[in-house]
């Protein structure tokens, strides 16, 4: 959790320099990665109007639950929380009897590479013809006209993080959206976010690449492969480094290594800078990719789909690496068989409280109620008698995963000088019955419920049932 | 022979530990009652239970030989169905060895009571959501049918005849890998053969070979027969609009009786719907338009469907949480239905569909006593049950995942 915090700082401060166009800070990147920086976000919003939303219910994102407060947003970042906040000049939202949030951060999405109606030509998340293939990217297949962003919106998402699937070992490089309408996949960047790098445990790869009786088949076949190619990363990095040291003369007489699209990827773990989102359901694998994350000298970010994080809760807080779960979702695979509807505040809960536990989706449906899956995760931990506040609940969907995304200085909670993204809620967001009325992204709405045109709709939502009308 | 001296310990210490639970009486007494009837949500009600059966249901009932249970500022509902689940046949979906709902000898006809296992882990977990009783079908073969389904309660016991057998059976329409024509060429083809065999069944079986049978056994067409005779109805899995217009007009034209799964689109048709008299199962999640044929999904289905008067009923996204049918109706609550229709939608809508409602879906006298003691609002996702009774018998709430839960929570300090 904490871990994420530096990288984060980071990759914030580039982002504000990339703002300003000074290119030539950049090389505060490794020079390595300096090399694929091409693709950077084009994101900037409008500057947004002042606006206060009053009277609400506030769950901060920090551990606060605010009775009758409110939250101050001008020019696309929050001002001020709390009571006593007043603005002659703002524009006033009642939120009585209202709750309000951060804006929902799915960590685990497939939007946009499993894009809907879900066709072979849209079917872009796996590049399953190798088992190592960290030189592909998730934003290089995104499709920006994915209906499935606007139904995720109205539950509240207002960051998404698109993965590669799990067919192979190493997956290739995720990417960090916000969840805002652009024709350029790079207009829904979000700004800064560092890399991420998908790995994956268990069945799948063995599964996929077992079928055609070519490597892995097995667990140890996966766990050979990931070792390989960390293998040849250091290699790789060993050969930037040694050319680096080089004296400026040296360096024209010789050849600077060729650039290596796979091992830039690697490499960029290797130093910190790319996060690792590992795919992984049981106890004893998540165990044994952190000795190989030892073995090479890198941090494992998240355990993704961690059905069996609770049986390991105590390695994970101890190593400050988070876990990406689901509240109940189980045997689809001998390797969710294990799971219990407590993981996620077990995970939590581990060596007091410093556990840190993220609820995720990988669905198109669960995006859309992220909320309804805190609330289960939530209830179940406390019926077992963990004792959980909402206001500390309510991080699994919002503070923690932006930790474990390296963009927690930006979003994840309602604290002066983030992003402007807030949800107003009907009522209590761990109630059934409770639904996302007002959604905002760096303080302009993007969706109001009041409204039935007060979203944009997706190319594809467009005279799709009939010409005339459009795709709720 | 070990093997079957350690099936009868195990039985034996499963009555052991029931009949210790069991009353022959038992009052419950001043629930709030979602009856699931006209009747709707009855305040401080008791609910008397003798032999297994509701006997009264009414205010400050007398029964002082009762086994009495206070449930006091709690709801009660009837155990709920799960309307198209395949529990009892599978334990692991992605493991050909841990499942058992499939065939490529049967179609039509291929009855799955025979593969249902009482002591699948999701029964026990299923009935701790509040899942009594089942409707377990096959899954999808490879032609436009997959077989019958029949019924089974989930209490846990070692017997192994179902409530109700082969009482329905399960065709897709639309979603297969031929085209949507081609299913409906299989499907009237499969129906004339059906009716030509109840006249020249010698002929067509002569030689000792079923060729004119087609991929057809002679249990598949005997299956169909009863369809055409209004025995059963036919469960029709579709989604588009239009399929679903075509599924009406041909049932017309058999006179048979359908239901649909899925559903995605039946807004549009809501009126149609209504007329005909079709039940629909629906997952009011479900509203990513997945394929061409679910366009139109939406989060408010199921309430247009009933405001236009059309029977819902509920089912959960997968087997293994076939419990989550309670979060499907929580959210369609949230997008317009009301809660006791809700509830009905899990529970006596399904009975009535498959002809069940003299036995289960409702809390009314001469039920069975399938009723859940819910601590809070059954249809929230954080409200759980405190107590299963299957045919007025108190069921363990213990699951594996619990056993699990308890191990891992000491061994983390956590408890």
């Amino acid at each position: 959790m904490i871990m994420a915090k530096p990288i984060g700082h980071f990759f914030y401060s580039i982002c504000l320099l990339n703002l300003l166009f000074i290119p030539t800070n950049l090389q505060a990147i490794s020079e390595a990665e300096m090399l694929n920086q091409a693709y950077q976000s084009t994101y900037t919003p409008e500057p947004s109007s002042k606006i206060i939303i009053k009277n609400g219910t506030v769950l901060t994102g920090t551990g606060l639950l605010m009775e009758k407060a409110s939250v101050l947003i001008e020019n696309n970042q929050i001002i001020a929380v709390g009571e006593g906040i007043d603005d002659g000049e703002a524009q006033v939202i009642d939120a009585e009897g209202k709750w309000v949030t951060p804006g929902i951060i799915d960590i685990h999405s497939h939007m946009g590479v499993y894009s809907a109606p879900g066709l072979r030509s849209s079917s872009d998340g796996n590049e399953a013809t190798s088992p190592t293939t960290p030189h592909v990217w998730a934003e290089h297949s995104v499709w920006t006209q994915d209906p499935q962003y606007t139904l995720a919106l109205k539950g509240g998402i207002t960051t998404f993080h698109v993965l590669p699937g799990s067919a192979n070992l190493i997956g290739g490089r995720g990417v960090t959206l916000k969840n805002i309408r652009s024709v350029t996949v790079q207009g829904m960047k979000f700004p800064g976010a560092p890399y991420t790098l998908k790995m994956a445990c268990g069945e799948n790869p063995k599964r996929v690449y077992g079928n055609r009786k070519s490597e892995p088949s097995t667990r140890m076949g996966n766990v050979a492969g990931y070792r390989k190619a960390w293998i040849e990363a250091q290699s790789y990095l060993n050969r930037l480094e040694e050319y680096e040291s080089k004296s400026e003369d040296a360096k024209e007489l010789g050849y600077a290594p060729s650039r290596d699209l796979e091992l830039e990827t690697l490499v960029g773990v290797l130093k910190g800078e790319i996060l690792i989102q590992n795919h992984c359901y049981r106890g004893e694998e998540m165990a044994i990719m952190l000795d190989i994350a030892k073995e090479f000298g890198y941090k494992v970010t998240t355990f993704h789909h961690a059905i069996e994080a609770y049986k390991v809760a105590d390695i994970l807080a101890e190593q400050g690496v988070c876990a990406a779960m689901w509240a109940d979702w189980w045997g689809f695979k001998h390797e969710a068989f294990d799971m219990v509807w407590e993981n996620v505040a077990m995970v939590d809960q581990a060596l007091s409280g410093t556990g840190c536990a993220i609820v995720h989706s990988d669905s198109a449906v669960g995006i859309q109620h992220l909320n309804q899956e805190a609330a289960k995760a939530l209830s179940a931990g406390n019926r077992a008698g963990l004792d959980i506040d909402k206001a500390r609940a309510i991080q699994w969907i919002t503070l923690n995963p932006a930790k474990a995304l390296g963009i927690a200085d930006q979003v994840g909670s309602l604290e002066a000088g983030k992003m402007g993204d807030v949800v107003i809620w009907s009522g209590d967001p761990f109630s059934i019955y409770s639904k996302a009325e007002k959604v905002f992204i760096d303080g302009h709405i993007k969706y109001d419920s009041a409204s039935t045109d007060a979203f944009t709709r997706t190319d594809f939502d467009l005279g799709i049932i009939i010409p005339e009308g459009d795709r709720l | 022979m070990k093997y079957f001296n350690s099936i009868f310990i195990i039985t034996s210490l499963f009555f052991i530990s029931a009949e210790a639970e069991n009353h022959s009486r038992i009052l419950i007494q001043n629930a709030t009652v979602m009856t699931a009837t006209d009747q709707g949500t009855l305040l401080e009600t008791d609910v008397l239970i003798d032999q297994g059966i509701i006997t009264k249901v009414g205010l400050d009932i007398e029964a002082t030989d009762a086994f009495i249970i206070d449930a006091t500022s709690k709801i009660i509902t009837p155990g709920l169905i799960a309307p198209h689940s395949t529990l009892g046949l599978v334990e692991i979906e992605s493991e050909p060895a841990a499942r058992d709902d499939s065939t490529d000898e049967y179609s039509a006809g291929f009855s799955i009571v025979d593969a249902f296992n009482p002591s699948s882990v999701l029964i026990p977990y299923n009935r701790s959501g509040g899942i009594t009783s089942a409707i377990v079908v096959p899954a999808s073969g490879s032609g436009i049918y997959s077989g019958m389904a029949s019924v089974f309660k989930t209490d846990g016991l070692l017997k192994i005849e179902p409530v109700a057998k082969d009482i329905a059976m399960i065709m897709e329409f639309g979603g297969t890998k031929d085209s949507r024509a081609a299913d409906m060429l299989m499907l009237k083809d499969s129906f004339n053969l059906a009716r030509r065999f109840t006249t020249s069944r010698s002929s067509i079986l002569k030689g000792g070979k079923y060729s004119e049978a087609g991929d057809y056994t002679v249990r598949d067409i005997v299956a169909i027969q009863r369809l055409l005779k209004g025995e059963i109805p036919l469960i029709v899995r579709a989604n588009r609009a239009s399929d679903l217009l075509k599924m009406i007009n041909f049932s017309k034209e058999h006179r048979i009786n359908i239901i649909f799964l899925g559903a995605k689109e039946g807004w549009r048709i809501a009126d149609t719907l209504a007329t005909e008299s079709i039940p629909v199962i629906i997952d009011p999640m479900d509203n990513i338009p997945s394929s061409f044929d679910s366009i139109g999904a939406r989060l408010d289905n199921a309430a247009i469907l009933h405001a236009a008067g059309v029977k819902i009923l509920i089912t959960s996204q997968n087997t293994h949480n076939s419990y989550l049918s309670r979060q499907g109706a929580g959210n369609a609550v949230a997008h317009g239905l009301s809660k006791d229709e809700a509830i009905k939608a899990l529970t006596i809508n399904i009975a009535e569909t498959f002809g069940l409602e003299d036995a289960i879906g409702s809390i009314e006298v001469g039920k069975h006593a399938d009723i859940v003691i819910w601590d809070n609002d059954p249809l929230e996702v954080s409200t759980f049950a405190d107590e299963v009774l299957i045919d007025g018998n108190s069921i363990s709430l213990m699951t594996r995942s619990k056993r699990l839960r308890d191990r891992y929570m000491k061994k983390l300090g956590l408890n």
